[in-house]
């Protein structure tokens, strides 16, 4: 089967570079013969791809260590599911896993084109197969996963113990989802690009794969803060770590896209800047690559065997060179209209919410790469960490977060003073009885407090004006629905996109204000204790009941602590942190135990013992930590909406389009 | 009105700027997790982690050190001092804010103000394109001289094109 795999790579890696050359020789030659040759490719390379992953998992389930790669992450003893999740755990793997993603991708975008639009469509499937060569050229060549060992040994040295967490077997995939996505409107876009069909065709094409790589990425950001708060055990959820960064800057990119795109498909302006930032969303998901694979910058989630940076580097500078040079070339056929009506606006305040989002983006880079500048120039390596992140990031959040309530209830074209006050007089309202509230309840005394109570200030203002944007919508559609819920069903069934929108910022609210509320008013404490001791944190009391060693499996050992928590002289909950220890590893490994509730996370640790069953216990007190990940989920409802098909949306762009012809032609002439 | 408001959102944002400003002069909270939060783990491992965020056996080791440094009358500058001596400025979690080390600072800020004023003016440049209340007035104008009847009012006009945006505002989305 090892055999089979490693053949099929190289087949695949034939039939994909066959299918580039083909698409683009059909699509410039007008040749059906081949472009109906090229169209077999994408399956061709597909089926291998799924045949040598198959040989992959096959070989992680047979214990099979003759391959140097399964020897390297798996064990006899490892349970199956991380078995499965281990085709990730390493470069090899990870590598075939994103070459899976991107041809699954490609088939899906396949089958949904077949015999339609046939200007864009053949070079968009060259582009996403010139990709998949690269990633089977270095699978071929570089960082082959079915590399064999002469003597096979008995035993595989193991997965690496913090990757044996369910989120590890989440986590990955959800990301490379996301990462992977955004090749198929990076591609369509060059592929305007290329065949000079440049309408909205393609943003239209790629606009539900726009928002699910979007919602992917959010969602694998946000399984990996859940993995990094349970396994890592130092009571947060985000370092801002270089590999952090890289998983966040494309996300925060991709939300601009989101947001600009909205402009060209209703002004048809922009088309300049929006293929500027599908390029950049796409070159930075690369960069991400390029980190955890470079080895140049130091992280907890770079591979052992970092390797591939100058391949990774190389491709970075190919890409950025091709598109910049066809947005130069195309610069007249990209030229928009360009008119706005007032500064006041709802396209003035997308164009703002860009530059806050691209000022994070860039703010982020610059703090990943600057360790790397100034070594290049000072000779000096420094470390840039979460105080520089916290310190520029925040402010411009705070008034993104500040957009994020002003962009849907500002008038598009041009507000006026009765569309202000109406539409901002009751959340700015809700906002300043908020705070003055809160005011009182709150400790001010740092920067990080008082950031905290402007967020929540803000929360409360962008939360109220879309709830008062549910509420009028409801109201009006009361009169013909029978119940209000029959109403609001209606609401957003017939505005999937607009209220699914809406509800996708209500999660962001409450992923701000769970970050603002767990980042300010966490507490935390520490202390020894002998059985039967005691340790308080807030209105909790932690009683050390006893300590326990399980000896797991072969190579695993589980010492676990049992602590009864009191609240009001009540017993609550019982906590059983642990610590694991797995042969041939340096350090053990924390498990903590958290009790979630909407209002605060207790989060206790067994940071030490010894022989006498003594026990040093940390004790975090986290506030509103289930806001964000209770966000990610209303996230994850908003995204559903609007990805919803919508057959009435293409009705009300075409009213829409023969509306503004009418109405402002005469005026533009 | 418009140019009413204007002011006061501006004002709103001078105000929370200084308040953002003067509260970074604030006293710090807890002083080990301050040290914590300045420092980076220095393991064999080279982790890359802040102390703060840092669970080894080392930064346990670092932190039982500091809290006796702290105890015995060291303060976290000192301490801080002690570091960059021993392992350079690499020990640190944030770039000092002096030198060519300014620029990790005040670049993003930079970029945003430069990009703002950048955006200010192509939107200004772009309002200016489009004015279609004077060329709807003149449309109607020359239709009314065409057809040799009197030029609609000012007021009329105005009333007509508010209604057409108020209707597009309700069409909008």
């Amino acid at each position: 089967m090892n055999d089979i795999g490693e053949f099929t790579l190289m087949v695949a890696l034939a039939t994909s570079l066959y299918g580039t050359v083909a698409y683009v020789m059909a699509a410039r030659g007008n040749r059906i013969d081949l472009y109906l040759s090229a169209d077999k490719a994408p399956l061709i390379t597909w089926a291998c791809i799924v045949i040598s992953s198959i040989a992959l998992w096959k070989a992680f389930f047979t214990n099979d260590f003759s391959l140097q790669y399964v020897y390297a992450y798996s064990n006899i003893e490892l349970d199956y599911f991380y078995k499965f999740s281990s085709f990730w755990g390493g470069q090899k793997g990870s590598l075939l896993f994103w070459a899976l993603i991107l041809t699954s991708y490609m088939m899906v975008v396949h089958i949904q084109n077949r015999s339609k639009n046939l200007i864009v469509v053949p070079y968009a499937m060259a582009v996403m197969l010139a990709i998949t060569c690269f990633f089977l050229f270095l699978l071929n060549f570089s960082t082959n996963p079915f590399e064999r060992i002469p003597l096979p040994p008995e035993d595989g040295r193991g997965l690496n113990p913090l990757l044996q967490n369910y989120w590890m077997v989440i986590h990955p995939p959800t990301l490379y989802l996301g990462y992977v996505g955004f090749t198929v409107p990076f591609a369509f876009a060059m592929a305007a690009l290329i065949s000079r069909n440049l309408d909205d065709a393609w943003i239209r094409l790629t606009r539900k794969w726009t928002v699910v790589s979007w919602f992917f990425l959010c969602m694998g950001n946000l399984f990996g803060a859940s993995w990094a708060y349970v396994e890592l055990g130092w009571g947060g959820y985000w370092a801002w770590d270089p590999v952090e960064n890289a998983a966040f800057m494309p996300l925060i990119v991709a939300t601009a896209y989101l947001h600009s795109v909205m402009i060209q498909e209703k002004k048809d302006m922009m088309k300049v800047w929006n293929m500027s930032l599908i390029l950049l969303t796409f070159v930075m998901t690369i960069f991400g690559t390029f980190i955890t694979r470079s080895g140049l910058i130091q992280s907890v989630h770079t591979f052992d065997e970092a390797t591939l940076g100058y391949y990774f580097l190389g491709l970075l500078f190919f890409i950025i060179a091709v598109c910049t040079a066809l947005i130069i070339s195309r610069l007249p056929l990209l030229k928009s209209k360009n008119e706005l009506d007032s500064f006041l606006s709802r396209e003035a305040g997308f164009l703002f919410n860009n530059l806050l989002l691209l000022g994070i983006a860039f703010a982020t880079f610059w703090g990943t790469i600057f360790p790397i500048i100034s070594e290049a120039i000072r000779g000096v390596k420094i470390t840039v960490g979460p105080p520089f992140y916290n310190q520029v990031n925040v402010p411009i959040g705070l008034a993104l977060l500040a957009l994020i309530g002003i962009g849907p209830i500002i008038a598009w074209r041009k507000a006026t003073w009765s569309n202000l006050r109406k539409n901002f007089l009751k959340p700015v309202m809700f906002a300043l009885i908020g705070g003055a509230i809160l005011f009182p309840v709150l400790p001010l005394s740092n920067r990080s407090e008082i950031y905290t109570y402007i967020a929540f200030i803000l929360c409360i203002f962008v939360l109220s004006s879309m709830l008062i944007e549910f509420y009028k919508g409801t109201m009006a559609r009361y009169a013909s629905s029978e119940t209000y819920l029959g109403a609001l069903g209606s609401l957003i069934w017939n505005n999937k996109r607009r209220y699914g929108g809406y509800t996708v910022h209500i999660g962001v609210v409450m992923i701000y204000a769970g970050i603002a509320g767990s980042s300010s008013y966490g507490i935390h404490t520490e202390k020894r204790l002998k059985i039967g001791e005691t340790i308080e944190i807030r209105d909790y009391m932690l009683r050390y009941e006893k300590l326990a060693a399980i000896q797991a499996t072969s190579v695993k050992t589980r010492i676990i602590a049992q602590l009864a928590v009191e609240k009001d002289g009540k017993k609550i909950w019982t906590a059983r942190p642990e610590k694991e220890f797995y042969k041939g590893q340096n350090q053990p490994v924390s498990e903590v135990d958290v009790r979630s509730t909407l209002a605060s996370d207790l989060y206790v640790i067994l940071a030490d013992f010894s022989e006498d069953e003594s026990a040093t216990i940390k004790v975090y007190h986290n506030p509103m930590v289930k806001w964000l990940w209770t966000g990610g989920w209303i996230i994850a409802l908003g995204t559903m909406v609007c990805a919803w098909p919508d057959r009435l949306e293409q009705r009300r762009r075409l009213e829409r389009l023969k509306l503004q012809k009418i109405v402002f032609s005469p005026a533009q002439e | 009105m418009i140019i009413y408001l204007k002011k006061i959102i501006f004002v709103f944002f001078i105000v929370l700027f200084v308040t953002i400003i003067n509260s970074s002069m604030a006293s710090a909270g807890a002083v080990l997790s301050d040290l914590e939060n300045q420092l980076m783990c220095k393991c064999d491992d080279k982790c890359g982690k802040v102390l703060i965020n840092c669970t080894c056996s080392t930064a346990d080791k670092n932190r039982k050190k500091f809290t006796k440094m702290l105890e015995s009358g060291l303060t976290v500058d000192q301490i801080v001092q002690q570091q960059i001596e021993k392992y350079g400025e690499t020990v640190l979690s944030a770039p000092t804010k002096n030198g060519f080390n300014l620029t990790a600072w005040v670049i993003p800020f930079g970029a945003i103000m430069i990009g703002g004023i950048g955006l200010r003016k192509l939107i200004n440049g772009w309002v200016g394109k489009n004015k279609p209340d004077i060329e709807l007035q003149n449309i109607e104008g020359d239709v009314a001289s065409e057809s040799g009847s009197e030029k609609p009012s000012e007021a009329s006009s105005s009333k007509y094109s508010r209604r057409l945006k108020d209707e597009l505002d309700r069409l909008e989305t």
